[in-house]
């Protein structure tokens, strides 16, 4: 490998699952960070971004949490916030349109942060999804290069989840509808983008302890669907989506009497693959449908 | 112009099905809704579809384009009509079909009626006898949620619902917290526990379908999170729901981080909670769960536990919260944001128009609308999804 030049400094905000059950998604977003351009610089002293449910049952604590984020982000030097969560983006950029949009009440939230030592929010860092750094602009040009070892065909089914695509008023990077960013990196990394209605909808995970019967009935669509088109993978943006879909098929396969059998990777992994990734940064052995079978013929 | 349709037709009785193109002349000012009134005046007759007030206030003519819940008097076909795009127009989801585009909306309504939609008075008379007087942050509380005009858009795309049939669903929980949060109103605790039931408040997937599609900006995932977050400041937190959240508030303030493995008994509590220990050693032998051991703590974890003593003490708890910041959310304007060219890559709605990109993923569809090609040709009246996971 040539040299890596100096990349996008960013500051990393991994998240709760990136650190606990998905750590596969935290070495290989570590691993393809300075392939596709980007500097990461942790962030030691954040916490959970309340992934919803702070937000829902705490709402003002949940505001002070994410300006904490982002405030550690900005004094690190960082004009971007890098998630590699939708859960994660939605929270700190709905946090982040509150707090640049609205004087009085970041004044507010400043005040209280430096009440407890937290250095103050100036209002000037993007929250940014990895997914959006290598679909496009610079990080596309290359991840292009860097994804040098194909997927030779391989058929990808893209599932976005929703957090990524709505409410588009926040997250604002493509259609919701009709969205396009996973095929585009799919297609750049050799594969073939695969197309089935459920790619944008919800895999249950919120309620999935609540009301695991609902959530059941939503991921079986995602999962079912991409089956039937051919889909060899399916690739996701989100460690809440990769739980619901790899570690809860299980269930859906007990409940309907059905074999699946689907593997889901990463986003990071998908890419990391093409990439030539090691395994000790891939981690397959930590997934619950091994997708190692369906990467055998890349082999090739 | 020269407007081209495809609509999908459906008979109940006969249980016939057929998607047909239709093409009318029509005004370049013209709306989804004229168009339909343009082709049942001059082409077929026999097309049946909701409208009365052809100015987004009735809410009757709900219906589906490319997939997606819309008004159809909203809705300008002047720029589809250049594009040469061809959509497709079909009956909101989640609600039996009695003919072409009109839905049964008997379940809709049942579902608002189970809110009690109308003020049950439990506020003290004024001392000096004048009017009950609220002040502007009071109802500032209810605003979005008062807009609804009960079109269904929301309804249509709700994914629990499409899982759950009996799930309230974002139009009668946003109407729910209409009345909870109107300080005249003297039932909320009891309509807090009646919202919280299994099919209530805490059944919500946060799909965000209803914030996207609702034409009036009620936004009712935030309504269903008002909810939620009143709920629990008056103490009715029992749904595993509001367990799961309150779980989320202690760890941050603990570690800082999701306590994962808690969070099965927290929730669920011990007993159904050794029910999934099958489930659970399948994980740990994945390394996807198990003790973390030390546990992970983040660094200065003390000053989100101070932060969130000190916005205690600041009261702005519950629905209050919620509020404070659709202000600056409002500013925001739907979809791209300012300075960003609105079909450039990488920007909102792009329209892919045939032959117009290279670069264009194939997989992405070759014409402008709604899901993927395929969500659009979805029959409607057939089973879209498998209700509960259960059957196959």
């Amino acid at each position: 490998m040539s040299a890596v030049e100096a990349g996008k400094r960013v500051a990393y905000y991994k998240g709760c699952l990136a650190s606990l059950s998905a750590k596969e998604l935290d070495t290989s977003t570590q691993a393809l960070a300075p392939r596709v351009g980007l500097e990461l610089v942790e962030l030691e002293a954040v916490t959970c971004c309340g992934a919803g449910d702070i937000h829902e049952a705490e709402p003002d604590y949940y505001l002070h949490l994410n300006a904490r984020i982002l405030a550690y982000a900005e004094a690190a030097g960082c004009d971007t916030l890098l998630t590699v969560c939708n859960v994660c983006t939605l929270n700190l950029r709905q946090a982040n349109f509150m707090l640049s949009g609205d004087e009085v009440l970041r004044d507010r939230v400043n005040r209280n942060l430096g009440a407890v030592g937290v250095p103050p929010y100036g209002g000037e860092v993007e929250v940014r999804h990895l997914l959006w750094e290598i679909a496009e602009g610079e990080g596309y040009e290359k991840l292009k290069q860097a994804a040098h070892k194909g997927l030779k065909g391989l058929k990808v089914a893209p599932f976005y989840g929703c957090q990524i695509l709505r409410p588009s008023k926040i997250m604002g990077f493509e259609d919701p509808d009709r969205p396009w960013s996973l095929e585009r990196i799919i297609e750049a990394c050799g594969g073939q983008a695969i197309d089935y209605p459920a790619k944008i909808k919800c895999c249950g995970f919120p309620i999935i302890q609540a009301r695991e019967e609902t959530a059941l009935g939503e991921l079986i669509q995602p999962v079912e669907q991409a089956m039937e088109a051919g889909a060899d993978v399916m690739v996701t943006p989100c460690p809440l989506c990769h739980l619901s879909l790899d570690a809860w098929q299980q269930k859906l396969e007990a409940a309907t009497g059905r074999s699946f059998g689907m593997p889901i990777l990463h986003l990071s992994q998908l890419v990391g693959v093409a990439a030539g990734l090691a395994e000790s940064e891939l981690k397959f052995k930590r997934h619950i449908v091994d997708p190692r079978p369906a990467l055998e013929q890349l082999e090739v | 112009m020269q407007v081209a349709l495809k609509i999908w037709r459906y008979d109940s009785s006969s249980g016939e099905r057929a998607l047909r193109e239709y093409e009318v002349d029509a005004p370049e000012e013209a709306t989804l809704l004229d168009c339909l009134d343009l082709v049942k005046d001059r082409v077929d007759g026999t097309l049946a579809y909701r409208k009365s007030c052809r100015m987004m206030i009735c809410g009757s003519c709900g219906m589906r384009l490319d997939g997606a819940a819309v008004l159809a008097c909203k809705v300008r076909m002047y720029d589809m009509a250049e594009a040469g795009h061809v959509p497709t127009i079909s009956a909101m989801g989640n609600l039996p079909i009695v003919k072409d585009l009109v839905v049964d909306m008997a379940p809709f309504w049942q579902k608002f009626k189970a809110m009690k939609p109308y003020l049950q008075p439990g506020y003290e008379r004024p001392e000096d006898d004048r009017e009950y007087r609220i002040a502007q942050e009071r109802m500032n509380v209810v605003h979005k949620e008062a807009l609804c005009i009960n079109c269904g858009c929301c309804v249509s795309e709700c994914n629990a619902m499409e899982s759950d049939p009996e799930f309230l669903g974002p139009q009668a929980l946003a109407k729910g917290m209409r009345f909870v949060g109107d300080p005249r109103d003297g039932a909320t605790v009891e309509r807090l526990e009646e919202y919280s039931g299994e099919h209530g408040i805490w059944e919500c997937t946060r799909c965000f379908f209803c914030n996207e599609r609702c034409p009036k900006g009620v936004d009712p995932r935030d309504a269903i999170a008002k909810l939620g977050a009143e709920a629990i400041r008056n103490g009715i937190d029992r749904d595993m729901g509001a367990k799961h959240a309150k779980w989320f508030v202690r760890s941050s303030e603990t570690t800082g981080w999701l306590r994962e493995t808690e969070l099965v008994p927290k929730t669920q509590g011990v007993v159904s909670s050794v029910k999934q220990m099958k489930f659970a050693m399948g994980l740990i032998a994945h390394n996807k769960a198990g003790l973390a051991f030390p546990p992970h703590v983040a660094r200065d974890v003390n000053e989100a536990r101070n932060l969130h003593k000190l916005v205690r003490e600041q009261d702005r708890t519950g629905a209050l919260g919620h509020v404070q910041g659709e202000k600056a959310l409002a500013r925001l304007g739907h979809g791209y944001q300012p300075g960003r060219d609105p079909f450039g890559p990488g920007s909102f709605r792009r329209p892919y128009l045939p032959g117009e990109d290279g670069d264009a993923p194939a997989a992405a569809g070759g014409d402008m609308g709604m899901g993927s090609r395929a969500q659009a040709d979805v029959t409607p009246g057939e089973e879209p999804t498998r209700r509960r996971g259960a059957e196959s």
